[in-house]
């Protein structure tokens, strides 16, 4: 009987693994809602996301607060989910536009879920796979999310707006029970 | 047979004597293995060696340490690495056993650093980690300390940096095209293993510089995004050396945050020229730092006039201000290495910031 051949990959899972994550529970509308951005600090975001925002505040008398990651390249920490779960009804974060800022934006989004907060993420579309991988490591295999065509970085102001009004009706549909807009 | 050498660790040993057909191991099931392990997605691209349970044993042996210690986590991707699991990539990867002290204290020293914790693995720069040894192991198990710095040649140069890699990819489920998402990556990537060249070095040991004296052994690493060759062999004046780094050092292609950090591998020679002039590392760095940059003008006629800011998001400080883009010492970090045969240095780009810690060696008591 010859020895077997090792397999490499270990079985060690750490505890930010999770057998599988809830998605939150979604109000039939914005109206009146507090919106949460969670602006991931890559260039253009902090526009992308503030656009996003004063569309919903004129389309639905949103309250906004906001916020930048602590750092774009990981899941946020457990005391900044805390007072985003605590703070707003709904969440919208990104951009992801690279490796492990799609993949964190990803992560962020799975995680509030859990915790009770509807959340869209936008991520550009280069970033599909990695944010798919991400979100099934965290329990949430076909989260669905927002895209944007790639890149964003180096848009202008106003097209950045341009793409901002673009995304609000996927974002919208993440966000409430209406329609399946992002999937 | 001709007098092939299997490997340069050995260019020194005398000519093997032809094998005997009896004893040589079978290879139509060494290549089934070896397939069997492209097959399971282990691989980087390259033949790996597979595994047993013999070979894991004798590199377990080699450490004082429990094979079920966590050596390293990845929070974001949900995953650990335990001893046991690092030293069956490490033997994959074709390390001998007793290379697996030199693996745990490269890979420990590695997650020390924020950027290969924080999502470096993942990033788009696709950057490779570079990792230094120093002390009397790099003789002890024949690490290339002179010529061809950067390899490859030899076993333990090469078989390190591929283990480190390894366990990122099999033991965090870092893989290509998913959530490892370099756009180009860099040349050679988990290939980067330097031994300084203490021996002909002006200057004390890289890792007394990391905190680790006394001529003990020890590993530095960090991610690199690339390195550039300055070649001056042009000149005795050490100050028009040091200008030809400070011009390299201060291309604009590779800033993209206010301050930068390289890493300064220097060939012998140029380390001694400084070092006939007077100068320590530390003149060496703080020359560099002084001077290393550009105007705000050279910035803004690239469209980065956002890397010409005081602070991170700042706003742009002018075409006539100078931009200084390394902030000290930490930034500048310098390392001797290749052989004394031509002014040929490398300017190597830190992916994030190094904190230069030393990781001493850890071998079986």
């Amino acid at each position: 009987m010859p020895n077997a051949i090792l397999d490499p990959t270990g079985s060690v899972k750490s505890k930010a693994a999770k057998a599988a994550a809830p998605r939150a529970h979604r109000p039939a509308s914005l109206k009146g809602a507090r919106v949460g951005l969670l602006i991931n600090t890559k260039q253009n975001a902090r526009p992308f996301l503030e656009e996003v925002g004063r569309l919903l505040e004129e389309k639905y008398d949103v309250t906004l607060t906001k916020r930048t990651k602590v750092n774009f390249a990981v899941p946020e920490p457990d005391e900044v989910i805390k007072e985003l779960v605590a703070d707003n009804d709904v969440v919208i974060t990104g951009v992801g536009d690279c490796g492990s800022c799609s993949a964190a934006a990803a992560a962020d989004g799975v995680v509030l879920e859990a915790a009770g907060v509807p959340v869209a993420a936008i991520i550009t579309d280069s970033f599909i796979p990695t944010a798919d991988a991400m979100a099934a490591l965290r329990g949430a295999p076909g989260y669905k999310y927002a895209t944007t065509a790639h890149p964003v970085a180096v848009l202008t102001e106003d097209k950045v707006k341009e793409r901002a009004a673009q995304v609000l009706d996927d974002v919208v549909g993440l966000l409430t029970d209406q329609g399946n807009g992002g999937a | 047979m001709t007098a092939d050498v299997p490997d340069g660790a050995a260019a020194d040993d005398a000519v093997p004597a032809a094998p005997d057909p009896d004893e040589a191991p079978d290879p139509d099931e060494a290549q089934r293995a070896i397939e069997y392990c492209y097959e399971q997605g282990w691989s980087d691209g390259l033949p790996l060696v597979p595994v047993s349970t013999p070979l894991l044993d004798r590199f377990l042996a080699t450490t004082d340490k429990d094979p079920d210690e966590i050596i390293g986590s990845l929070e974001q991707v949900g995953r650990d690495v335990d001893v046991r699991t690092a030293a069956i990539n490490a033997a994959m990867a074709g390390c001998k056993p007793e290379y697996f002290p030199v693996v745990l204290a490269a890979f420990d020293a590695l997650m020390r650093e924020r950027a290969a914790r924080g999502g470096g693995f993942q990033s788009t720069s696709g950057p490779a980690p570079l990792i230094v040894v120093n002390g009397p192991i790099r003789q002890e198990l024949g690490f290339n300390t002179a010529g061809g710095a950067f390899g490859p040649g030899f076993r333990p140069n090469m078989t390190i940096p591929r283990a480190v890699g390894l366990i990122v990819r099999n033991a965090f489920g870092i893989h290509p095209h998913v959530l490892e998402q370099a756009t180009q990556g860099v040349p050679g990537r988990w290939s980067i293993c330097v031994a300084e060249n203490e021996e002909e070095s002006p200057w004390e040991p890289f890792a007394e510089n990391g905190g680790v004296t006394g001529g003990v052994s020890a590993v530095s690493a960090t991610l690199t995004r690339t390195m550039e060759f300055v070649d001056n062999r042009h000149t005795p004046n050490h100050e028009d050396v040091l200008r030809d780094f400070q011009d390299t050092i201060g291309r604009i292609g590779s800033l993209i945050f206010p301050q930068t950090s390289v890493a300064l591998v220097l060939c012998p020679e140029h380390a001694q020229m400084f070092a006939a002039a007077g100068m320590s590392k530390a003149d060496v760095q703080n020359w560099l730092i002084e001077r290393s940059g550009r105007t705000g003008r050279e910035f803004r006629v690239m469209g980065k006039e956002s890397v010409a800011t005081k602070t991170f998001h700042g706003p742009f400080e002018g075409d006539d201000a100078f931009h200084a883009i390394l902030s000290g010492p930490k930034q500048i970090p310098v390392i001797v290495a290749g052989a004394k045969n031509a002014a040929i240095s490398m300017v190597v780009r830190i992916f994030g910031e190094w904190s230069g810690t030393a990781v001493p060696v850890v071998e079986k008591k």
